[in-house]
């Protein structure tokens, strides 16, 4: 770990401003990433702005504005409180399942939820300083592509990257439409919606998110939504507990109050891409469908049908096959088997 | 059964159990050393070349920098002084990735690894032999006469003409051992002696490898490892943490805390080699074996040879007149492989076992049958008697505890929403044997209290060797537990086996038993009295009036257990649930029934075994660390990459002891538990997963993918 | 054939045990074993269930009481130093730290509270867990530079200190229900994860009390204050502390006994 300063935040203003004059200096939230991070000696930042003791918690219902009705979650509350608090647990049973399904109970007290939308990636060749990585130093080449690469990308990826983004919170918010509120460094407010938040790598893998230097996230908004009798969030994992997934999936439905008729479908899946994975083509397919098993294996057949796996995650195509069609069954069940 | 007036055979809880439960328990990093510095490993990140530079300039101008050392600096070790892995600093040659290279020494951790990061290497770069696939071919004849091919009868003519045969290539990975306390070293130097603070299951071992590698006398070092957080193995050798650690405490003058990453764990402190095991069984069409072959082939290090004997099982485990158990081997740039938890039986019968389930399903037979049908009157590997062996009581009587009857015969017929639900047997077996040990016991009366303390270098990594040898001596001279006092772990005392192999307990136990045993027949003699009935020693002090009282023994195992073949044995029943879709297993239940002699402890028993177990299931399901062949580092390099089983893995869990009175073995009938734990449990696992699904996975772990 | 040996508690040993502990350990920490009270305890119990309880006392093979290490060290050592001061089980703390130095490393190597344990110094195996502010953290994951004002509960300060039966200063105060369980039920093998999987227990129970959910609550929808939790809740909820040694199931019934309150039965089965 590589010397910094270290500084408290007053407000977000100074946060912002503290940031914005030291492109090496970077907030303290959670921490439980970047300072794992900065052990490895991947991240290096010289200063740290510790963040945590800004009033940026709250949970709240919205009610002006285009997500009116919906709810806004603090940037900087605890996972452990966004996944428990009543309003979320009712409304968006979706989004707590996830939460859960991350890390472990210490690690949720610790992490935040604008944290938690920038972990970067778990891939093994990114941690280790000692092999090429164009994410953590562009140009050096990536290892996975042609190395161990079972848990890497099946969609979406370049050649220059073809590490996943780990997060299962994220998958929640991508299925739920969720919009992530920034403060840029010059004290504006941008939202931006969550579909454009994360990046595929492209020719950039560098850059996780379309979130610039020194902006900090003040707050993620979730639109009202019809999902949360019928919801479902799926890890498949090498361990019961405390895990990555291999693969993920967030599904919601919204069925026609008379017979089965499928109004709103959303699918999510985590593990198979650089950033969450919407499901759209299986999504439209499910628009007016009845609710069955075949329907929900055709619609996932057809998604799965642009996957290209790599040498060793060829299994993730199958896997990914059925864990659409069971997080379906699933969230239509509401959650039971 | 137990004497009711005894301690030993009673659940007592552990005598170490408030010092753990309340943070007081001092591991090697946990000792308040003043003056303390701070050293920071740092490594190769090629596996094969040499070193052609190191530049330390900007690693020596950084803050609180007292020393940077590296083979152009080091001092000249021992590099056959009985350290394990090599790594020692002594020449730029590179064996492996992650080799040690050098250490910052500053004056605190974050200072010392900062510097760590600011040293930077050059190398002349060879290509590994990292890729274990293409390697295999190479292989040849290993060194090691105990690992020569062993023949009986003619294997091939045997298999040439079975009615019924199964030949089939199991798969298990590189696993780390990955106790949860990293390997650390704290290094203190008064004058020319040298204390090492340092978890070390062998505390002479570790004492004489040190003195050798240091070019010192054994007596100028002293090791200090009362606790230890978990071995498993790879704190049986000792590794260059230990003396690299003593070198720089000595470089800065100062006491020096050095402690291993999890990360410097994959390629420090050994591993668990990859193993290729094709077994070939024949049989009649009633399940009489006619033969059985068990090849192996595996990997060593690049310079050193280690080979775990996966055959070991299947050398006593059934009676076959056709037999041949061979190894071939290939270096591989690794660190060198070692003893890792029920070394070689663990593997060797997932295979074994696994390979005996598909001939079970192949003649329609019943597991338990064919195993039951198979059952040797002698050990076939040497025609020696048993000891004693329960593989028939194990298997019965676990048979009716897990309730085998409800197990489909067929596979895929029993289906519970999204599981699929199997059940699966396997046995194992491990050697039972004792080593020399010498302990003191000292007595000390104060008014009419007796106290007793028992001294020996003996170690306990969890085990339950502190309250066992409580027991052991509270028995034995008639005081109560709380009247013993239990020193171990420190090679000050006198010396003794290591926690090793199973033969700890029976070692420690028995040169106990007999050191108070000998200390009453000195206060008997010294007393010239004549005795109705043989009085305790503490009785002894206080007739005799005696305030302090001690003796030694030097312990030897029975001679005439040479003439028996002497093991523990277990059969092993799971049952597990397959989720249909995503291929994930579950252990729902686990039962281990096991035949290990005298129990000495059925608390901490239970729990050994049931760890041994679990311990299996990691292997079975989780556990795999994976090279690159490209550069032959280790991906799986952190507990979030290696998956050792958490909480939410493990189901219920049951362990069933036969009662066992063999003292043939050993005179207090000792077999020990640590090892016979995992053996036979992995493939127990993969047999139910099979009952489950009607997929057999021959390569470990089984991950979700393997069973889409 | 088989014969469980069944060795709970009954609720009379169970009351006399709670009754002579304290006392008895005490005694025993301050002057050596006392034999009457071990003998009562000894025939009261039957065997030596209660017995090994009170041995442990002289068996403390702890380390050696050291005078206080240096809370302040040179300033040269301390880079980019950060005052801080915060409370450690109790007791008010105020030191200078290196802003890099994380709170696992302060309390092992500037406070000698070495209880916390590193088992893997990157947030994935729990051995450092600690209570902040009542709450379960990793403390190898986070700045001690960040612990300004807070409160630090580690392993060396659950056991309870003070109270009327224990005499000041020793370090024998009568221990957290949740110790008293894991030394019952044998929760740990090597002992090195135990201060983690203690610290997590007892914030568990917490957890439990708010209402927390887990992945596997089969309706997280559902919120109803209090949860009583199955086996199941429990180990999900306790996954974050990895036990090599493989203690879990034991681990998991020290914590359902206290959290249940009810004693769980620990059953040793013998086949003849």
């Amino acid at each position: 770990m590589r010397p910094f300063t270290y500084t408290r935040a007053k407000d977000p203003a100074a946060a912002t401003q503290a940031l914005a004059g030291n492109p090496t200096a970077r907030f303290l939230a959670g921490g439980t990433n970047l300072i794992d991070l900065m052990k490895e000696d991947v991240e290096r930042p010289t200063a740290l702005v510790d963040i945590t003791n800004l009033s940026l918690a709250e949970i709240k219902p919205i009610t002006a504005g285009a997500s009116k009705g919906g709810l806004s979650i603090g940037g900087l509350g605890k996972n452990t409180e966004a996944a428990n608090h009543p309003l979320v647990r009712q409304h968006y049973p979706l989004l707590s399942q996830a939460i859960l399904a991350g890390a472990s109970g210490q690690i949720r007290n610790m992490a935040t939820n604008g944290g938690n939308l920038l972990q970067r990636t778990r891939c093994p060749y990114f941690y280790e300083v000692s092999m090429p990585c164009n994410k953590r130093e562009p140009g050096s080449g990536c290892g996975a592509l042609e190395g161990i690469n079972r848990l890497h990308a099946i969609f979406g990826w370049s050649e220059k990257c073809v590490a996943v983004y780990p997060s299962d919170m994220a998958i929640a918010l991508a299925a739920l439409d969720a919009v992530v509120r920034v403060r840029t460094a010059s004290g504006q407010e941008r939202s931006i919606p969550f579909a454009d938040f994360h990046r595929l790598p492209g020719n950039t893998p560098e850059q996780d998110t379309n979130l610039a230097h020194g902006e900090l996230i003040t707050a993620i908004d979730l639109p009202q939504n019809r999902f949360a009798d019928r919801s479902y969030y799926l890890k498949v994992r090498d361990r019961a507990s405390y895990a990555f997934a291999l693969l993920s999936v967030a599904a919601a439905l919204e069925v026609s109050e008379t017979g089965n008729r499928i109004v709103q479908a959303r699918i999510a899946m985590g593990g198979v891409a650089h950033k969450p994975w919407r499901a759209l083509t299986a999504e439209k397919m499910l628009i007016g469908q009845e609710a069955t098993p075949a329907n929900f294996k055709r619609a996932a057949d057809a998604e799965m049908a642009a996957a290209k796996p790599l040498e060793h995650n060829k299994f993730k195509v199958e896997l990914g096959n059925r864990s659409i069609v069971l997080a379906l069954q699933m969230a239509l069940n509401g959650g039971k088997a | 059964m137990q004497d009711k007036n005894k301690l030993t055979g009673t659940p007592v809880s552990r005598i170490d159990g408030i010092a753990k439960v309340t943070g007081k328990a001092a591991y090697s990093t946990d000792y308040p050393v003043k003056n303390l510095a701070y050293a920071v490993l740092f490594k190769s990140t090629i596996a094969a070349g040499t070193i052609r530079s190191i530049d330390t300039a900007a690693a020596e101008k950084a803050p609180g920098v007292l020393a940077i050392i590296t083979h152009q600096n080091a001092p000249k070790l021992n590099v056959d002084g009985g350290i394990r892995g090599g790594a020692l600093l002594q020449s730029p040659e590179i064996e492996f990735h992650g080799q040690h290279i050098g250490l910052v020494v500053a004056e605190t951790f974050e200072q010392a690894r900062h510097a760590a990061h600011l040293i930077s290497v050059t190398y002349d770069r060879r290509d590994p032999k990292a890729d274990f696939e293409k390697l295999m071919k190479n292989a040849s004849v290993p060194k090691d006469k105990d690992k020569a091919d062993a023949k009986r009868g003619d294997v091939k003519a045997a298999l040439r003409e079975a009615e019924i045969k199964v030949e089939a290539v199991y798969e298990t990975p590189i696993e780390h051992h990955h106790p949860l306390e990293p390997h650390a070293t704290i290094a203190e130097w008064t004058g020319d002696r040298v204390t090492l603070y340092n978890s070390s299951q062998i505390v002479n071992g570790a004492q004489t490898a040190a003195a050798k590698t240091l070019n010192i006398k054994p007596e100028q070092v002293r090791i200090v490892t009362p606790y230890i957080g978990g071995g498993f193995g790879s704190k049986g050798g000792q590794w260059a943490n230990l003396v690299l650690t003593a070198v720089a405490a000595r470089q800065v003058n100062r006491p020096v805390k050095l402690a291993l990453t999890r990360q410097q764990m994959v390629n420090s402190v050994g591993l668990r080699q990859r193993n290729h095991q094709k077994v070939s069984l024949a049989a009649t069409k009633d399940g009489k074996l006619t033969a059985l072959a068990h090849e192996t082939t595996t990997h060593g290090a690049i310079k050193n040879e280690f080979i775990e004997p996966c055959g070991d099982c299947s050398k006593i485990m059934y009676d076959v007149p056709n037999s041949l158990i061979t190894y071939r081997i290939v270096p591989m740039n690794v660190i060198l492989p070692t003893y890792t938890r029920g070394p070689g039986k663990s593997t060797g019968s997932f295979a074994l076992e696994s390979a005996m389930d598909e001939l079970a399903h192949t003649l329609k037979m019943d597991p338990i049958e064919l195993r039951l049908k198979n059952e040797p009157e002698r050990d076939p590997s040497n025609g020696k008697p048993w000891s004693s062996r329960t593989t028939v009581q194990c298997l019965q009587v676990g048979a009716k505890a897990f309730g085998w009857d409800r197990r489909k015969p067929e596979p895929r017929q029993n289906q519970q929403g999204n599981y699929l639900i199997g059940y699966g047997v396997a046995c194992g077996t491990y050697p039972a044997h004792q080593r020399p040990t010498s302990a003191i016991v000292k007595l000390k009366r104060t008014g009419n209290d007796v106290m007793a303390t028992v001294e020996l270098a003996a170690a306990d990594l969890g085990t339950g060797t502190y309250t066992i040898l409580a027991q052991t001596a509270a028995d034995a001279l008639g005081l109560p537990l709380s009247q013993v006092k239990v020193v171990i772990g420190d090679s000050d005392l006198p010396p003794a086996a290591g926690a090793v192999g199973s033969v700890g307990a029976s070692s420690y136990a028995n040169a106990v038993n007999d050191a108070c045993q000998k200390i009453t027949d000195e206060l008997l003699a010294r007393s010239g009295k004549q005795f109705f009935a043989r009085p305790t020693a503490s009785q002894l002090m206080l007739s005799e009036k005696l305030t302090d009282f001690q003796t030694r023994i030097d312990a030897k195992p029975l001679e005439s257990a040479e003439e028996y073949s002497a093991h523990s044995f277990n059969a092993n029943f799971a049952e597990v649930a397959v989720n249909r879709f995503t291929g994930m297993v579950r252990v729902n239940r686990f039962l281990a029934v096991t035949g290990a002699g005298a129990i000495l402890n059925p608390k901490t028993a239970r729990s050994q075994i049931i760890g041994g177990n679990i311990w299996g299931i990691g292997m079975a399901l989780t556990e795999e660390s994976v090279v690159d062949p490209r550069w032959g580092n280790f991906v799986t390099r952190s507990f979030a990459d290696y998956h050792v089983p958490a909480n939410l893995d493990i189901g219920e869990m049951e362990a069933i002891f036969i009662r066992e009175d063999d003292q043939k073995a050993n005179r207090m009938g000792i077999k020990g538990i640590g090892e016979v734990g995992i053996v036979g449990v992995a493939a127990a696992v993969a047999n139910a997963i099979f009952n489950a699904t009607g997929k057999r996975v021959r390569e470990l772990p089984i991950t979700p993918d393997k069973l889409l | 054939m088989d014969q469980n040996e069944n060795l709970d508690l009954s609720d009379d040993e169970k009351k006399l045990f709670e009754d002579l502990m304290p006392e008895d350990l005490n005694e025993i920490l301050d002057t050596g074993v006392n034999r009457r009270h071990f003998l009562k305890l000894m025939t009261l119990a039957g065997g030596g269930v209660l017995a090994a309880q009170s041995a442990v006392a002289e068996q403390l093979f702890t380390k050696p009481v050291s005078g206080a290490m240096p809370e302040e060290l040179s300033a040269a050592a301390i880079e980019n130093g950060v005052n801080l001061a915060l409370n450690v089980n109790g007791t008010a703390r105020k030191l200078t730290v290196d802003s890099r130095m994380t709170l696992l490393d302060t309390l092992r190597e500037r406070l000698d509270l070495t209880g916390s344990k590193k088992g893997c110094d990157h947030g994935q195996c729990g051995a450092c867990t600690v209570l902040v502010n009542g709450q379960r953290v990793l403390s190898c994951l986070t700045l001690a530079a960040s612990c300004e004002g807070k409160t630090v509960r580690t392993i060396e300060g659950l056991a309870q200190t003070g109270s009327s039966r224990s005499r000041a200063g020793e370090s024998g105060a009568q221990l957290h229900p949740m110790q008293e369980a894991f030394l019952k039920h044998d929760g740990f093998q090597c002992g090195f994860c135990t201060p983690g999987q203690i610290c997590s227990a007892v914030a568990l129970l917490d957890e439990a009390r708010r209402g927390d959910a887990s992945y596997v609550t089969e309706n997280v929808r559902r919120k109803t204050g209090p949860v009583q939790l199955s086996t199941e809740e429990i180990r999900e909820r306790m996954s974050g502390n990895l036990c090599r040694c493989g203690a879990y199931p034991n681990i998991v019934a020290a914590i359902q006994e206290v959290h249940s309150g009810k004693p769980v039965e620990q059953t040793f089965r013998f086949s003849a």
